[in-house]
Parts: structure tokens; sequence; C-alpha cells
């Protein structure tokens, strides 16, 4: 039961912000619609209700908005920054092989598209049989796996992990 | 050469379009006059005051299009229908859409589109509920929720269709109950008319000259806006699993349609 209360909240905020009001009738409507639609869609999105409520996971994934949204992406535009800024334009573009340990989808799909989101680096393809990104790099400073997951991956997965995992 | 002549009429256009619609006003009022039409339609769209002229919905264009000239929308409604009746017929013997092996596009693909289709359900209701009281509608409403079939198609495959529970017969139903709701709704003053003996016309909204029937416009405090709420709901549902069943049909290979196709032609 507890499963369906995520995509269910989900929804009731989107209608409600959507609608930009917050009248009997909205609240009534949106009630309804979110029960119908998490009754419909839980089963595709959610598989393990006790993960999706735990308050410490939403801990973690407020921590980890936080440090992405300021010190990543900080680090990420400053370094772009100083290569654009620099008169040899120093860059060693590759696209290099990043292994990940994550299983769940989210946790992938999260860590993907914050290293797509941080300038330098973005995920042009993945092999889920192999559990590897194929990430373009625009400084590469190594090729080897340890090395991509270290300098590209770790902090993301590593962040994610304690919210999806 | 043929540059130059592209650039040119390129420039040429943008100029006479530009001299068109300012100095020379083609388009006609600009700025802050109103016409004298729309001043009608914005006075009587919503007016408790002018009970036998409004169609108490503050949003003109629905006014407008179930109201006004309600009867235009209902064909509309009705050719709609006829051109997925005609698909159905031609994809004849075809029930079943998917089935096969294929997941459709990448993992980060699939999931962020997993998590936008309820976000798009939502954004679709509220658009069709709120058609009597702002911009939208139940086709606009229609349309968006139809996208959660090309995003299944697309992101998916085709395959996805069965698996997820989606059919055609089922996106038939839902269209067809919708628009089984906006016959109900045209013909309830016509029943009314007939059980009571009052004056009451078809698609009637609200009160008229010589007729007393009116939908309700206010439920609780909420205003409803008489069978507009009602018909964009109904509007709502057989527009979006209108457009989900021929998006279902079309988005099917050949070999597949062409088999019970042919097997009818060849006469088994």
């Amino acid at each position: 039961m507890r499963r369906y209360v995520p995509v269910a909240l989900l929804v009731f905020v989107v209608y409600i912000v959507f609608s930009g009001s917050v009248s009997p009738y909205d609240i009534v409507i949106g009630a309804v619609l979110a029960v119908a639609v998490s009754a419909l869609t839980t089963r595709f999105l959610v598989s393990d209700g006790g993960k999706a409520l735990s308050l410490r996971r939403l801990a973690n994934l407020v921590k980890y908005a936080l440090y992405y949204l300021t010190v990543a992406e900080f680090k990420a535009h400053s370094l772009v920054i100083r290569i654009i800024l620099s008169r040899d334009m120093p860059v060693r573009p590759a696209i290099v092989r990043v292994p990940y340990r994550a299983k769940n989808p989210y946790t992938i799909v999260g860590s993907a598209n914050s290293i797509t989101n941080t300038p330098g680096t973005v995920v042009v393809d993945l092999d889920t049989g192999r559990s590897v990104f194929y990430v373009h790099w625009i400084r590469a400073v190594g090729l080897d796996p340890e090395t991509t997951y270290r300098e590209i991956l770790k902090v993301f997965e590593e962040g994610l992990s304690k919210v999806f995992e | 050469m043929r540059r130059v002549i592209v650039a040119v009429s390129i420039a040429a256009f943008t100029a006479l379009l530009a001299y068109a619609t300012t100095v020379a006003g083609a388009l006609g009022y600009l700025g802050l006059e109103t016409r004298a039409l729309a001043r009608m339609f914005l006075a009587l769209a919503y007016n408790p005051n002018l009970r036998e002229l409004t169609a108490m919905s503050p949003a003109a264009v629905a006014a407008i299009v179930w109201d006004f000239r309600g009867v235009d929308t209902l064909y509309e409604t009705v050719v709609f229908y006829m051109a997925i009746i005609s698909a159905l017929a031609i994809y004849r013997g075809v029930h079943k859409v998917g089935g096969g092996g294929s997941v459709g596009l990448s993992l980060i693909v699939r999931v962020v589109t997993k998590l936008l289709i309820p976000m798009n359900i939502a954004i679709a209701v509220s658009i069709a509920v709120h058609g009597h009281l702002t911009p939208g509608g139940g086709f606009q409403a229609g349309a968006t929720l139809a996208v959660v079939s090309v995003l299944l198609a697309v992101v998916y495959s085709v395959n996805s269709f069965s698996r997820v529970g989606v059919e055609v017969s089922k996106a038939v139903a839902l269209q067809s109950t919708g628009l089984i709701a906006i016959a109900a709704v045209v013909f309830t003053p016509l029943i009314y008319g007939v059980l009571t003996g009052a004056q009451a016309y078809l698609m009637q909204n609200y009160v008229k000259v010589d007729s007393g029937f009116h939908f309700p416009a206010e439920v609780l405090g909420q205003l409803i806006s008489g069978t507009l709420i009602w018909l964009n709901i109904a509007e709502f549902l057989a527009v979006s699993f209108g457009f989900f069943t021929v998006f279902m049909l079309l988005s099917l290979r050949e070999e597949v349609v062409k088999q019970p196709l042919l097997g009818e032609g060849h006469g088994s």
C-alpha cells in the first residue's frame, strides 16, 4: 500500500502547481486523480515502498541536490571557464569508458544525467550489459577505468546510491 | 546566382510582411482597440446579469466553441470520430498491438519518460477540468494526453502497448464513452422538454429568453459553467483515446498489418 504514496504525491503536486489553484474543487479532483494515476502507474515506477518513503533517503536526496547544484556545478564550470580563458586551450577530448556499479535504474540514470549536466562531460551512450557509460570528456586526464570512475562518476554514484540503492 | 535570388526574395517577403502588418494595417486592428465582435463575446461569455445571453464561462473561447457555436464543435467531434472509424475499418482484424521482444531506447530515456508520464496525465486532466475557466479545454487536454501513446511507441517501442495493458479495444471503448457522454449532454434538454412539456433546446447550456431550462452553472460555490465542464471532460476522453487508437495503429509494422488484411482478402 505504501508503494502507491510517492506517485500519488507526485501527481497531486504537479496537478496543483500546474492548475495554480488550491480551491476545494482542485483539491478534490487532484486527490482523486492522484489515487487513480498511482493505481495505474506505480507498478512501473516504484518497486519498494519502504525505500520510497524513507526520510533518511529523502534527506540524502536533498543533500545530494544541494551538493550537486553548488559544489559539483561550481567545480565543473570553473574548470571549463579556465580552459576557455587560457591562452593555449588545454583540451584533451576523448570518449572514455566509465564503469558504474549501481544496480538500481534510478541511480544509473541519475548519475548519467549528473555527468551530462555538468559542463565538460557528456554521457553519449551506455551499455547496461557491461555496466559502462561512454562519456565524452573535454580534458581526459586518464583512460583507464579506475581514473575515469574516480574523476567522473564516483561522487555522483556514491551520493545517489544513498538515495536509491 | 540562385543564392542571391533566394536571399533577395526572403528579404523582400520580410519587408512586405512587415509593411503589410504595420503601415498598411492588413491585419486590421492592431493595438489596444477591441473590435465590436470581440467586445460582444467578452461581455457575454460570463455575465450573470444577462442570464438569457451568457454562457456563464469566463474562458471566452470555451464559451464560443461549446455554447455560442456549440453545434459546430459537435460536428467537428463527429468528423474526428469518423476519421477514427475509418482507420479502424482499414485496420480491421488487427486487434493486438505489441508483444515482441524489443525494448525501445536507452535506459536513460526510458527512466526519464517513465517519470514524465504520470505528470503528463496530471497536466492533461488539469487542462480538461479548467477548460471553462482558463484557456484550454477538452481537445487541448486530449492532445496532451495523446502524447503518452507517442512516447510509449517511440521510447518503449510498439511492443510495449500490450505489455502495459494499453489495447486498441480499450482505447475505442474509452473514446466511445466520451462520445456517449457528449450525446447525453446534448440530448438532456430535449428529454427534459419532452418529459415536462417545457421549452428547451438541443445542446442548451443556460437559460434563454423563452426557456428556463439550464444546466447548473455553479455547484457548492464552484463555477462549472453548465454544460461546458461536462462537454470538456467528455471531449477530453473522446479526443485523447481517439488519438491513442490511431497512433497505436499507425505505429504498426507493415508485415504485422498485412497478415490479417491479406488473410481476409484471400477469403480465408
